[in-house]
């Protein structure tokens, strides 16, 4: 599928003229990304990332979703620590797990949050009903 | 890899086709989807066939399920296949999540209605419950009157009064004449009704008499009709008896109709509260 999950380089050399030329440059496109010496770290995949763990905390994930904002913190982490060694494939997979992580953290935080004013509409209808049952129960 | 290291030392007629070969079987050579995939689609096949669920989150929904597929391809990379799926069981658990964070606010305008509702029936029921308070009290309120007026006592500030002639006694004498029961019955059957009400027994003279002999005459006169009460079962603690003599006249002594008025016992009817009626 791509050339960097092959772990193996071939390094085309091309000659203007030959007949091989078409063959060879559909080759050396699909692996030369993967044998760059200095491949680009995932910039924007761990700006991602940490936006989205920013905009969970935001909506105080730590309160409601803890397990997956600290997961999507780890994630975050890891991604950085593969950019340091190279890794970045790794890196870029990581930042996007953190990435939905983060999301989801968002995700259940917003349920959590609608479920507590639900709960608190229905026993605030609850205790009216029973306050009025208990006055005009008490009337006759 | 091997074909590609024998490839490259045949020649570079090869090349290209050996590589196009190792994509080729990078593509087919995993013969099933990664680990974890179909878990990641039950559970998005639950969400999508989840009624209350299915349509609150169609965005969502859509993001996992393209997320899901692509997980579902059978990829040989183990790490990358593993990516996928995780990335997709997230989608699909964000998808749910908004889902029922919007099933749970749709249900609001249901439980807002359900608060008026409840509040429109108590208020409702408040005034059946006042209207019946009000129409009982007014009953009550009629009653009594019926009451007071086969008594034939007057209001007073002091209470219902009811006076009874001398239709009671013989001229000089405290006991009460054989028809005087049937007298006192409506008084007896007003106290039994009214059970909080107190009555006050005030017996009168007019002034043929001395003092002294009209005193006493008054008090036991006031003091049978008393007896009488608690004979027909009139608890004594609610009478009190006096003989007030000839001092309250009611009119003229001069002449004989007036000393008739004057020859008197009132019984006065306490007016309780009105709760305690």
């Amino acid at each position: 599928m791509f050339a960097y999950e092959h772990g193996y380089c071939v390094q085309p050399r091309l000659r203007p003229g030959s007949s091989l030329r078409a063959a060879t440059g559909l080759a050396g496109v699909l692996v030369l990304s993967a044998c760059a010496s200095t491949p680009p770290a995932p910039t924007a995949q761990l700006q991602a990332a940490q936006q989205a763990i920013t905009s969970a905390e935001r909506a105080e994930a730590s309160r409601h979703a803890a397990g997956e904002l600290s997961a999507a913190r780890a994630k975050l982490a890891s991604a950085n620590t593969a950019v340091q060694a190279e890794e970045m494939v790794a890196a870029g997979r990581l930042a996007d797990e953190s990435r939905v992580e983060a999301e989801l953290a968002a995700a259940r935080t917003a349920f959590v949050k609608a479920r507590i004013v639900n709960d608190e509409m229905q026993s605030s209808t609850g205790t009216l009903i029973d306050e009025m049952q208990r006055k005009t129960g008490d009337a006759k | 890899m091997n074909t590609i290291d024998n490839s490259v030392a045949v020649g570079r007629t090869l090349i290209a086709a050996a590589v196009a070969s190792v994509l080729l079987a990078g593509c087919a050579a995993a013969p099933a989807a990664p680990e974890g995939a179909s878990e990641a689609r039950a559970k998005l096949t639950q969400l999508q066939s989840d009624p209350n669920l299915a349509s609150r989150a169609p965005a969502a929904i859509k993001e996992a399920d393209a997320a899901v597929r692509t997980a579902e391809q059978p990829e040989a990379d183990r790490s990358l296949g593993d990516h996928r799926v995780y990335i997709a069981d997230r989608k699909v658990e964000i998808a749910t999540a908004q889902a029922q964070t919007r099933y749970l606010e749709d249900q609001r305008a249901g439980i807002t209605a359900d608060r008026a509702a409840a509040q429109l029936e108590s208020r409702t029921r408040e005034v059946d419950v006042a209207r019946e308070a009000t129409a009982d009290a007014r009953e009550e309120n009629a009653e009594l009157q019926r009451q007071i007026d086969a008594l034939q006592a007057r209001p007073t500030d002091r209470g219902l009064v009811l006076t009874l002639g001398d239709v009671l006694f013989e001229s000089g004498r405290a006991e009460l004449k054989p028809g005087a029961a049937s007298n006192l019955g409506q008084l007896v059957a007003f106290l039994a009704k009214y059970p909080s009400r107190t009555v006050a027994i005030e017996g009168h003279t007019d002034s043929v008499g001395g003092d002294d002999y009209n005193l006493g005459l008054s008090q036991r006169r006031a003091d049978s009709v008393r007896s009488h009460l608690v004979s027909r079962g009139v608890d004594a603690a609610r009478i009190t008896s006096m003989g007030a003599g000839e001092s309250s006249p009611v009119a003229g002594n001069d002449t004989a109709a007036g000393r008739q008025q004057n020859r008197r016992v009132e019984v006065i009817i306490s007016n309780p509260a009105l709760a305690a009626l």
